[in-house]
Parts: C-alpha cells; structure tokens; sequence
C-alpha cells in the first residue's frame, strides 16, 4: 500500500488553546483509519485540517505527495460526511446527490445514471425524487455517502456518521459502511469516540488525548498491547494491579500484588522499562472464575467474589484477592452447567503472565 | 376569569379606533359621528381622483421599496458576520447596531435634521427620508436575518463548499436559498415600516410630501375627513396583509431549515 496522507508536527491553535500538539501520521491508500479519542480531545479539529477547513499553525499536511498548505477544501481530493449530514434541505435527493457534479463536463444523462449507481450503492435506488428534508437519519447518512462518494474522492472523511443513529441502524451501517469501502476502494477516515465501532471497522486506529497521538496500532495490537494506561482504559476494560519490576533482561521478572512472582517476554513491557515500581494490566476476560473441580493451566490466586453482574450471555465478577488494593473484574461466558456464584463465594482466579501488560 | 377581562378590555383598546376606520370610510356623511347614515363608496372614488395623493403614495412606495432593500441589505451582512465568526467586541457591537430600535423616532429625526442641515449642509429629499428610515428598520432586518442564520447549519456552506463550489457559489447555492424566507419577510417588515412612518417624514421630507405627511396635511379641512377614513382604511388592510405574508415566510424559513422558532415580532 502507498501512503497517501503524510502529517508532519502539526500544530493548531485557536487563540491562546493549543487544540492540536505535533501530530504525525501517515494513512495509506485505501486503507480505513479512524480517529478516536474522547470528547474534545481534537478528532473533528484534525479532520477539518485534513479537509481543508482549518488552516494549521505549523508542520504540514500532504496528500499524494501534494503539499495542501494553500490547497482550499473545494479543490483537495477529499469529501466529508457531516456530523449534522448537512443534506441541503431546499433540493430534492437526487439534486443533493448530483451537487457535486455541477462543474463537471457529463452530459445531463451521464450525471443521471452517476446519481442512480451512487444511490443504488447506498440503497436509496429510486429515492431520487424525494424531498430532503423529509428523509429519516438513516436515509440522511445515506444520503450524505452518495452526495461524497459520486465525486469518487481519494479520501473520505466521516465526522462521528453514525452517533445520531439509534444502536440497531449503528450497528447495520458498520457493516454496511465496512462493505462499501471494501467496494469502491477509497480511503476511509472515521471521526469516533465510540471505541467498540472503531475496533468494528479499522483497519488501524489512531487514539488521540487533548490534541495528542497517544498510540496507533491495529486494533488487535491496540487491544492486547496498549502502550499507555490511558490507552489501556480508553479502549475495553482493563485490570492495573501494582507491581514490582525485579529484573530486566531477555524476559522481564515482575513481582505482582496478590499474584506473586512472574517472567513476561519483552515485547509485553515498554521499550526501556528498568527495575522498580510498575503496574501490570490484566483484560477482564483473560482472567477466569475455577469452578469446582476445575484448575489453572497456568497460575491460580485465591479470591472472594464482590459483585455479580449478569448479561445473559456474559456474567461479570468483581473480586477481591488479598493484597491487591481493588476489586479485579473478570468475564465469564455463561457456558451449559455453569453456575452463577453468590456474592460473597469464596473461589479461586486463574491468570496468565501471557495476557500481561506491564506499563 | 379576571385575566380575561383584562385582555378583552385591552384589545378592545388597542383595536377599537382601527375599526372605526372603515366605518366611517364606507358611511355617507361628511361628518364623523354616530348615527352612520349610510353605505357609500364615495370616498373611495373620490381617492383616485385626488393627484397630489397620488403623488404622496408614489413618493412613498419609492422611499419604502429603497428602504426595504437597503435595510435588508444591511440586515443580511450584519446577520452573516455575526452567525458565522466571532470577532472581538461583538456584543457590543451588535448592541450599538439595535440601538436605533429603542430610540425615540423624534430623537432620529431632529439629529438627522440637524446633521444633514446645519452640519452638512445639504438640501432635503427623498433620499433624506430612505436614510432615516433605513436606520430605523435595518435592527428590524438583522433581528429577523438573526433568525434565519441562526437556524442554519454552518456545515451547509462547508458541505457546498466541500463538493467543489467556491465562497460565493456555495453562498447562492445554498445559504441564499435556505434564508430567502427571512429576506423577504425583512423586507416586507422594512417596507410597512418605512410606508407609514411619519415623523420623520415629517421633519425630513422636501418639497414632496410622503403619504403619512400628506394626510397630516389634508386633516386641516375637517370636509377631507372621510376621504382620510378611506385611506386609512386601505392602508390598514394592506399593512396587515403584508405582515401577515412576512410572517408566514419567517416561519416557513425557520421549519425549512430544520430549527425551532425562537424570534420574530408577530
Ligand atoms: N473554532 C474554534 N474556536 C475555538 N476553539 C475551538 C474551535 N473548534 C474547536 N475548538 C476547541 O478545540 C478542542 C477540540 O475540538 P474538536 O471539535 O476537535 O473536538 P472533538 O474531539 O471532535 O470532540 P467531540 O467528540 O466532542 O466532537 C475543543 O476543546 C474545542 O472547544
Ligand atoms: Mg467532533
């Protein structure tokens, strides 16, 4: 894959707030990138700088090897999906869709039959005559895609498209939205602060903190290797127990609150980590209640559950193990014959050093 | 109960003398007094034979139709620059540009007679009178135009501006349209405003007199009373109706472009 987008120490103040602090990316050709973070962490701000709508305070943007400084937004290769869709409500669908084509040289039927394909590609085949200020959100969204891709951008930015749906219509235009970069190819850039739909849909996810780049990975890597405990707590859930790093070397020997001693490979610790006070992060669903009988394949420390939340599918356990300061949550799978503890049972918990995550 | 009451006995203030109007413009008599003694158009008839009033509501509907364009002219530019960026010392600004909406029409008057003719030096005209009254109906024009940019998504312009339109192009294209309501309904207000206005008119106006001067003029000859009933008449009907058109766009404009009503006078 080629790079296509290339951000260098950009910078971008509004006033006296510094919104945007050295970002540095590359996004590749056709690849689905998302930016994540939580609210006001700059997401929209970056977007808008790649869009052309924000000018930069310093470093550069360039788009095919295009440096985009005093490139304005209706002349760089990209198009924008709207937070609000903003679907020209005067026009009807089919005008709204075909807005794009307004200073291009087709013949009025060539346009026509770019307007069908592109709502066919959405699936508004036949909506063309409609009014758009009647549509539903759904349609809008939809509407919003077909009005950006008939331009057939090398990149498409989406503003959080999908957080004024309902979690049903969410969830099927994740995977529609999935399908239709497949199709058409381009490069896709989603604007979220939802981390399970950015774990859905990208190909690789940059999470931001308060105008920062704090990790960019794919979203296994992100997931199973965060980098830094924010990044560990923004995406999924995770256990921090407090730790003692005793040795640094082939593999790093850590001495664990309440799990005792232990040797993790490197590549499970940051780059540099020295002998001392550490912290371990453990996911829920890596840890595991032992039922009666049962026993660890690995380690095993003993506990008292403290809370019981039952999902149907999922029970969550928060429980206590002596000489760690707070509750572990751990993930159980509801499994045929298996029971729900009381709060209160005394157990046993089974860890792995291999789901371990020093910070 | 009390309450509405009250409320009768205000409309019935405020409206009473607005229905005397066509009263006593339709009876047949040359004296305004109760018993009415009879339907006639006569007064009516007699209007449109009357040149120098022609003159007058020619001369006004000139002032108004300049007032109504200059004023929401003004109004769009003030409306868009306050929608769209913010600037230092905006508040105080847009306070300075609605002040002219509290101040006495009299105060306007004698301090633009003054200015133009003391200070300046300049002779009377029409467009003595436009100017006056541009300045009391432009924050008319911005208080509407507020709305109609208010309602707006900023994200329009950029969409347009997004799928390859320039500045100017996404502007016609797509705010224009979406505000059109809100410019008519401006207008429309500017020009009731401007057509009946009469003190400034009054101190203002040169050689030719504005409708409102002209009748002040004809109420000297208690005989042209009628006549000024049949005027007002017409008058009344025709500020209703096109408030009543401005009110419908300002609304239709705010539903169009998907906000809630939160201004307007009506
Ligand atoms: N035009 C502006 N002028 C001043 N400050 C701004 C402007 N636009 C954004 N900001 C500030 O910059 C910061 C980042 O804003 P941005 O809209 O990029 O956040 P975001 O990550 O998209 O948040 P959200 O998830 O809430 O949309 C915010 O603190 C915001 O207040
Ligand atoms: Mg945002």
């Amino acid at each position: 894959m080629t790079d296509l987008i290339k951000l260098r120490g950009v910078q971008k103040y509004y006033g006296d707030y510094h919104a945007l602090r050295d970002i540095n990316l590359t996004i590749r050709a056709g690849e689905f990138f998302s930016l994540l973070g939580p609210s006001g962490c700059g997401k929209t701000t970056l977007l808008r700088v790649i869009a052309g709508f924000e000018g930069v305070s310093n470093g550069s943007v360039m788009i095919s090897d295009k440096d985009m400084k005093d490139v304005p937004p209706n002349q760089r290769p990209t198009n924008m999906v709207f937070q609000s869709y903003a679907i020209f409500p005067h026009l009807t669908v089919a005008e709204n869709v075909a807005f794009g084509l307004r200073k291009s040289k087709m013949s009025k039927a060539e346009k026509a039959d770019a307007v069908a394909e592109a709502l066919k590609m959405v699936g508004l085949d036949g909506y063309g005559k409609r009014a758009a200020h009647a549509l539903s959100g759904g349609q809008r969204q939809r509407v919003a895609l077909a009005r950006a891709l008939i331009l057939k951008p090398k990149v498409l930015l989406l503003d959080e498209p999908l957080s004024a749906l309902d979690k049903k219509m969410r969830e099927h235009m994740q995977v529609e939205l999935i399908r239709l970069q497949r199709a058409v190819g381009i490069t896709f850039i989603l604007v979220t602060h939802d981390q399970e739909e950015a774990l859905v849909m990208s190909d690789r996810i940059a999470v931001m903190f308060a105008g920062e780049i704090g990790q960019m990975d794919d979203p296994e890597t992100l997931y199973r290797r965060p980098k830094s405990r924010r990044v560990a707590e923004f995406i999924g859930k995770m256990n921090f127990l407090p730790a003692t790093v005793t040795s640094v070397g082939e593999s790093i020997g850590l001495d664990i609150a309440g799990f005792g001693q232990t040797d993790v490979p490197q590549d499970q610790a940051p780059e540099g980590a020295k002998p001392g006070e550490a912290a371990i992060g453990i996911r829920p669903e890596t840890l595991a209640i032992l039922f009666e009988g049962e026993t660890a394949s690995r380690h095993e420390a003993p506990a008292t559950v403290d809370e019981v939340v039952y999902y149907g599918d999922m029970t969550y356990y928060d429980v206590r193990v002596k000489d760690v300061p707070e509750p572990l949550t751990i993930a159980m799978k509801n499994l045929i014959g298996r029971p729900v503890l009381e709060v209160g049972a005394q157990t046993r918990i089974a860890w792995d050093e291999r789901a371990i995550v020093v910070f | 109960m009390k309450l509405r009451i009250y409320a009768i006995a205000y409309l019935i203030f405020l409206y009473a003398p607005i229905v005397l109007l066509p009263l006593f413009a339709f009876n047949d008599a040359t004296i305004i007094a109760f018993p009415l003694t009879g339907f006639t158009t006569h007064w009516f008839t007699e209007l449109t034979q009357n040149a120098a009033l022609h003159a007058a509501v020619k001369n006004s509907l000139i002032i108004a139709l300049c007032t109504a364009i200059f004023a929401t002219i003004l109004g769009l530019c003030a409306a868009r620059a306050g929608a769209m960026s913010a600037f230092p010392g905006k508040k105080g600004i847009v306070g300075f540009v609605m002040l002219p909406l509290v101040l006495p029409e009299i105060i306007i008057a004698v301090s633009l007679l003054v200015i133009l003719r003391q200070v300046l030096g300049l002779s009377l005209g029409n467009w003595t009178i436009i100017l006056a009254h541009v300045l009391i109906c432009t924050p008319f024009s911005i208080a509407i135009l507020n709305g109609a940019f208010g309602a707006l998504d900023p994200a329009m312009e950029e969409a347009a501006l997004d799928l390859g339109e320039t500045r100017w192009s996404a502007f016609r294209l797509v705010t224009l349209p979406l505000v059109m309501p809100g410019i008519i309904s401006s207008m429309l207000i500017a020009f009731t405003i401007s057509l009946d206005e009469f003190i400034i008119a009054f101190f203002l106006t040169g050689s030719n007199p504005t409708m409102p001067v002209y009748i002040w003029g004809l109420l000297r000859f208690p005989s042209s009373l009628p006549v000024i009933m049949a005027l007002g008449t017409i008058l009344v009907a025709l500020s209703i109706v096109l408030l009543t058109i401005a009110e419908i766009f300002r609304r239709r404009g705010v539903r169009r472009s998907g906000g809630t009503d939160t201004g307007g006078f009506l």
